[in-house]
């Protein structure tokens, strides 16, 4: 079920100021996977999806969409080629309403003939949105933030989805919901590269994951082996 | 009675011209976090502008209202492009635009001074001495105008900004820079577009004044602190709160003349920025940016 490889990051240094983040990190998606980057806070994970949405682009290394280098590529043209990326921490329009939000997402001119379909398809996905659609953003609960979160991403139809954490400060019932959303996306045929603290949970979902650590690749594997690993079960599940 | 009248009529009329112009002002410090210094020198040149078409094109003012607000629309956007988008933003980048924009009044004033000399000027027309009569009072057709255009001007602003996806993007870029770039806004030419309307309303509000005022290049000065005193009283919110704030402080200035000599009239304006700064620092109402 998996295809050509979709998202390639090819040994990219990135930094904030002087400061180096990523170390000549790689990484490979191929079309129709699922993969999650997993690693402790700080070791980089926010800042690969940064890069690859090109709002922190590498100073050396490249990173290819289906097989296009984006080095030339500003960060809001790449919503266009179907790159979406759902942040750390929602980052929604807080006194827009919620419909103004999505809205926002089919922003791009090859998605906003279809925001009105769109609109329903992601209503219908999440009802509770459509409760809320003339509220403001910022008076939603974490959850509903999260799936508004979710649901302006899909108004742009990626068909490549990055995630940032999205079960963070949510309830155990929740995080549940939100897997199993990201789980249908992928298998809507979207590609997923989903950013997690929960490594557990990530791992159920994902196919394959890559272990960072101090903006290096510590390690990589298939779902199956990272949670045999015995330095990942010691590390982050706490066997 | 009559005189209360009289002052009423003048502080609504006042005040629609103070809410363009301080709009403007509230438009650029809402979406890029920069306090337009230059404000005063574009309200200065479109009074100049206004002035120029009609003495020499014969050109009625509120005929030239398009060409001015679309000479000082493009200077807005060339002065973003040229200046502004290589500095620094936010509270980091405070002084670098305050001073930038403040060199850019500068200049414009002396070239004023230079093209007009520091002679006062007005912009008269055949209708500016009609008046008709109003509330048992008698009110300048031209000032009627200023105030229908100065009400129409920020209806439109308010219809682009909720209703297109320019203006809805206008509004998330304010809220949140980087995840606008996320769904494919430019948020360059947001902030380049944003400078020119603001700047826009600058030179109508100067086109505008410049029927009613008599003007020189230090002209604008006043209306610069006047449009403070209404962006902070009146926070970021809407244009609602604009229009309300505006009408505020037209209201005490004018009514200010009743209880206190003319010439201190001008420093109510001054005495409610600072009240405003220490009571209620996030303005009337609240602290709402664009919403």
């Amino acid at each position: 079920m998996t295809g050509a490889p979709m998202l390639e990051v090819d040994g990219i240094d990135v930094f904030y100021g002087d400061v180096q983040v990523l170390y000549g990190l790689s990484l490979e998606v191929r079309e129709g996977e699922i993969v999650t980057l997993l690693g402790s806070n700080g070791a980089g994970k926010t800042t690969t999806l940064r890069a690859i949405s090109g709002l922190r682009p590498p100073r050396k290394g490249e990173i290819r969409f289906r097989g296009r280098s984006l080095a030339s590529l500003p960060a809001a043209r790449r919503a266009e080629l179907g790159i979406a990326l759902v942040p750390e921490g929602r980052e929604l329009w807080p006194q827009l309403t919620v419909r103004e939000n999505l809205d926002l997402g089919a922003y791009h001119p090859r998605v906003r003939a279809n925001a009105a379909r769109n609109l329903e398809t992601v209503l219908a996905m999440f009802p509770r949105l459509r409760e809320r659609s003339s509220q403001v953003a910022g008076s939603l609960s974490g959850g509903e933030q999260q799936m508004c979160a979710i649901a302006r991403a899909l108004m742009s139809e990626p068909t490549f989805l990055m995630l940032d954490e999205p079960s963070l400060g949510l309830a155990p019932v929740l995080v549940e919901q939100v897997m199993r959303t990201v789980a249908e996306l992928h298998a809507s045929g979207i590609t997923v590269l989903l950013v997690e603290q929960n490594l557990r949970k990530a791992l159920e979902v994902a196919q394959r994951g890559t272990v960072i650590e101090t903006g290096r690749v510590r390690l990589e594997g298939t779902s199956a082996e990272l949670s045999r690993n015995p330095e990942i079960r010691a590390a982050y599940l706490g066997i | 009675m009559d005189r209360f009248v009289d002052l009423a009529v003048s502080a609504v009329l006042l005040a629609g011209l103070y809410a363009t112009m301080a709009y403007g002002l509230g438009l650029i410090y809402g979406v890029l976090r920069v306090v337009n210094l230059a404000h005063g020198g574009v309200i200065m040149a479109g009074a100049y502008l206004g002035w120029i078409l009609h003495g020499w094109a014969g050109l009625d003012p509120y005929l030239s209202i398009p060409l001015v607000v679309g000479a000082t629309f493009l200077l807005g956007m060339a002065m973003y492009r040229v200046l502004v988008r290589h500095l620094p933003r936010g509270p980091a980048g405070g002084p670098a635009s305050l001073l930038l924009l403040f060199g850019v009044w500068l200049v414009l004033r002396n070239v004023a001074y230079l093209l007009f000399t520091g002679n006062d000027q007005v912009i008269r027309t055949s209708y500016s001495t009609h008046a008709l009569p109003l509330l048992g009072s008698f009110v300048s057709v031209n000032r009627l105008a200023v105030l229908a255009i100065a009400v129409v001007t920020p209806a439109l602003l308010h219809l682009v900004l909720r209703r297109t996806y320019l203006g809805r993007a206008i509004r998330a870029v304010a809220q949140n820079a980087d995840s606008c770039t996320l769904v494919g806004i430019d948020v360059e030419r947001i902030y380049t577009l944003t400078f020119g309307i603001g700047t826009a309303l600058a030179g109508l509000a100067g086109l505008l004044s410049a029927t009613i005022f008599s003007f020189n290049p230090g002209f604008g000065s006043g209306e610069l602190l006047k449009s403070f005193v209404v962006v902070v009283l009146g926070g970021l919110g809407s244009v609602f709160g604009t229009g309300v704030a505006a009408l505020i402080l037209a209201i005490v200035e004018v009514f200010a003349i009743l209880v206190m000599p003319s010439y201190l009239t001008a420093a109510v304006g001054f005495v409610m920025l600072v009240l405003v700064l220490v009571l209620r620092p996030g303005g009337l109402f609240g602290q709402r940016v664009l919403g």
